[in-house]
């Protein structure tokens, strides 16, 4: 943050004038365009998640090819914004521990006075804005807000990521507040960007120094007073010498490279530290879908009522047995409608047949229509060859009635 | 000119045959209906009438003087039985005799003595040959089944899928809906499963079991689902797709948001929306639109509560509210869960002092401090605004009269040169 390396050093008393300073150096702008970059990807693949039931959601996710592959996009995205924070904090302890640049984004009393000098200028109370340094409290609540911002989403996203390793130390509740926390940080640093970033450094002057690295001698007027007057009169950093860095790098790297080797497995169990869930959910129904009543459902034949003979009535008579026995298989067509003139509704009935004369001749089963029609078979209503015999046998017995 | 009025005419005329074919064809293709609540197509039964008359002048009792008799039967190609008594009562109890339909409507071919030789394989062939003859009064049903997941086993060539008789039955057709309202009376609600059971036993025994069942037979109680519910009617759809399991919570919604239905007995209407809010709702509810076959991990409702056998929440052995059994329901999908898992789940709750505080206050923090963080933001970045517009406006102002003094106080050296400055200005 504090690179004034390639600042012109105040060597004639300070007096020394240039139209442009060096503002970041390379490593800055790409770990901002790499944080602007994932965490536009994190939001427009997060917020859909976070309003589910929004049509506009299901459009977004529809662009990265639906909810399971926009999840991996948002998962590879944290990787990514991860990977960058550690960097940015190994870089600020080298700026720090071995070049020796003075930390001048944390904040300090001094910005609460030049809000409030800001707030009199807005009300008119006051004729020009605070006089800022490097970074003015617009600035630097932005990047605590990030910073703020970067723990809270890892440590919920950790959370969610991983709810087993979670809850195997802490209470179940803690991943949905995790989500809770996730969600409404998001929609914070969001409206935080559209609000705040973009007024202070796209709508009220475009400020491209992120990008070029530059800011102009007007822009350092009008935006870091104080910083200008601090390089005018060469109250500035200087780089220490050759000899120093080199002792202090040789302390430096082994401890970074300890951190960086903590951090990347920090980040590789972060990903890898559980499998959540298996990956097929087994068959919500088991049994066997078709197993039918047993006996089936399909009608059985219904079976012919068996006739309860009279007391003093003979079996193999009228009343005993053939009564019933026509009535089941041949009353249909020679019962009430009696086809062909015959009815077999009744004993007498039955003797005298139909129009072709009688269906059954006492003693005489040859002579009988009956007999004859029925031993041709496939008559409707056919009576069966056991049926047909004991009728031939009570007609050569005389027929007889009770 | 003539001529050409002509034609227009024999256009329009053209068009307007046209049309009227075509709202003939959308009229009966939206009159094809969902699943459930379809109206008996009952204008198709008299336009059938009409098409193929039919002998009415025999009657019933025509027929019932030999199928009305016990014992009547006729042998098929494989040497079944086949039964060919009606009960008499059974066809006159039915929707159909209420209503007068005579056998020979149905039974077409038999109108004549001797009948047609008519000859089957087996008892089932005899059914499907005679089950095509519904289709002629109730075509709307009848196309609904093609879409079924028993006539895909049907056309599969499983004979055993259910046709119309065999939940319906050939000869006991009974009354189903109201016919005012179109509704299901409660009776046909009972009947249902009961319906269903001839050929899915296994499946009705687990549902005599679970909430719903055991509730509908038990206590006779038609506010719970029957099969049909879930199920549809005619068009059942088959339940083991991935669509209708991303689509399933929609169908546990239709009642379980429905206030009428939950309060009665003390159910929350909540169950979707904190269903949605959690990270399984959400998956689900963001794949169906866009995926709706996609093969998700994600539970829906059916995944924890059971299928057929839903049990009464606080059941011993099944219910969710026992702890136990829910991390038994959670380690099926999460083998590693451990005990605080399943308070990871918050069990349709919707967060609140009393119930998962530390959720509520994790809300509620954040719907302080975003107000409060953008709100400040947003009164510090107008008054920017406001002030930086007021400042570049007097700028300008005094800018602009600083070149009008200047230019009053400069000589004109040159009449139309210094016109054509002040025009300038006056532009800016």
């Amino acid at each position: 943050m504090n690179n004034l390396d390639s600042l012109p050093q105040a060597s004639e008393k300070g007096k020394i004038k240039r139209e442009t300073f060096i503002r970041f150096d390379i490593l800055q702008r790409i770990e901002h365009i790499v944080m602007l970059t994932s965490f536009t990807i994190l939001a427009v693949t997060g917020l859909p998640q976070r309003f589910p039931t929004s049509p506009l959601s299901a459009s977004i996710l529809r662009v990265f090819g639906g909810i399971e592959s926009a999840r991996q996009i948002h998962h590879i995205s944290a990787i990514v914004l991860g990977t960058v924070s550690i960097i940015h904090v190994l870089d600020q302890m080298y700026r720090v521990s071995v070049l020796r640049i003075p930390i001048t984004i944390l904040p300090l009393i001094e910005d609460l006075k030049h809000l409030y000098q800001d707030i009199l200028y807005f009300l008119g109370l006051r004729k020009h804005k605070a006089y800022y340094g490097r970074y003015n409290y617009a600035e630097k609540a932005e990047y605590l807000a990030v910073v703020w911002g970067i723990l809270i989403m890892g440590l919920t996203g950790f959370f969610m990521w991983n709810p087993i390793a979670t809850t195997s130390w802490l209470p179940g509740q803690f991943i949905p507040a995790a989500k809770a926390a996730h969600g409404g940080e998001a929609i914070l640093a969001v409206l935080a960007v559209i609000v705040w970033h973009f007024y202070h450094v796209h709508l009220r002057h475009f400020n491209r120094s992120m990008f070029t690295g530059q800011i102009t001698h007007q822009e350092m007027e009008e935006e870091h007073p104080a910083e200008l007057a601090q390089i005018e009169i060469g109250e500035t950093w200087h780089r220490p010498t050759g000899v120093d860095i080199q002792k202090r790098q040789r302390i430096f790297f082994p401890i970074a490279l300890v951190l960086t080797l903590a951090a990347a497995f920090f980040l590789y169990k972060f990903v890898t530290i559980e499998t959540t869930a298996i990956t097929t959910v087994p068959k919500g129904e088991t049994v066997a879908v078709f197993v039918p009543l047993t006996p089936t459902p399909r009608p059985t034949p219904s079976p012919s009522p068996t006739p309860v003979p009279k007391e003093g009535v003979l079996p193999e008579s009228w009343k005993g047995n053939y009564e019933a026995l026509f009535r089941n298989r041949c009353g249909g067509c020679h019962g009430i409608t009696s086809v062909g003139g015959l009815t077999l509704a009744t004993y007498p009935d039955a003797l005298r047949g139909g129009d072709n004369g009688a269906a059954i001749i006492p003693g005489n089963p040859d002579a009988s229509l009956l007999v004859q029609v029925q031993s041709v078979g496939n008559h409707p209503g056919q009576l069966t060859i056991e049926e047909l015999n004991n009728v031939i046998e009570w007609i050569m017995a005389g027929a007889i009635e009770e | 000119m003539h001529h050409s009025r002509a034609i227009m005419r024999t256009l329009f005329g053209a068009l307007a045959v046209l049309f009227a074919i075509w709202s003939l064809v959308v009229s009966v293709v939206s009159a094809a209906p969902f699943s459930q609540d379809v109206e008996p197509t009952q204008g198709a039964s008299e336009s059938a009438q009409e098409e193929t008359p039919i002998n009415l002048s025999i009657g019933d009792d025509t027929c019932l003087e030999c199928h009305g008799q016990p014992g009547l039967t006729m042998e098929l190609e494989n040497g079944e039985v086949l039964d060919l008594f009606v009960p008499p009562q059974e066809h006159a109890g039915s929707v159909h005799g209420e209503k007068g339909y005579a056998c020979v409507q149905c039974h077409t071919t038999v109108g004549d003595y001797p009948h047609t030789k008519f000859s089957a394989l087996d008892q089932r062939d005899v059914t499907l040959q005679l089950n095509a003859v519904c289709q002629r009064c109730h075509p709307g049903e009848f196309e609904l089944t093609q879409d079924s997941a028993h006539a895909t086993a049907f056309n599969a060539g499983n004979h055993e899928a259910a046709v119309c008789s065999d939940c319906h039955t050939a000869h006991d057709v009974r009354r189903l809906t109201n016919p005012d309202t179109g509704e299901l009376t409660p009776d046909a609600r009972l009947w249902i499963p009961q319906t269903c059971a001839r050929c899915h036993s296994a499946i009705y025994n687990k549902y005599l079991d679970s909430v719903h069942g055991a509730t509908l037979i038990g206590t006779e109680n038609t506010d719970v689902p029957t099969c049909i519910d879930c199920h549809g009617v005619h068009n059942i759809e088959d339940p083991t797709t991935a669509a209708f399991r991303l689509n399933s919570p929609q169908i546990c919604a239709n009642c379980h948001t429905n206030p009428e239905i939950m309060d009665k007995y003390g159910v929350s209407t909540n169950v979707l929306n904190t269903y949605v809010a959690d990270f399984h709702g959400t998956s689900v509810v963001l794949f169906e639109p866009e995926t709706p076959d996609a093969e998700i991990n994600k539970p829906v409702c059916f995944d924890c509560h059971g299928v057929h056998e839903i049990a009464w929440v606080d059941d011993p052995i099944k219910g969710l509210h026992v702890r136990q059994n829910l991390l038994t329901r959670c380690q099926v999908c999460h083998p590693d869960a451990t005990d605080n898992f399943p308070d990871a789940w918050l069990s349709h709750y919707i967060p609140s002092p009393d119930n998962n505080a530390l959720v509520y206050y994790v809300d509620l923090f954040y719907k302080i401090l975003i107000p409060v963080v953008i709100g400040g933001m947003a009164v510090l970045v107008s008054m920017d605004a406001g002030r930086t517009l007021l400042d570049r406006y007097r700028s300008r102002k005094v800018k602009e009269q600083v070149e009008l003094v200047e230019d009053v106080k400069q000589p004109l050296p040159d009449q139309s040169k210094s016109g054509a400055e002040e025009s300038e200005v006056e532009h800016e």
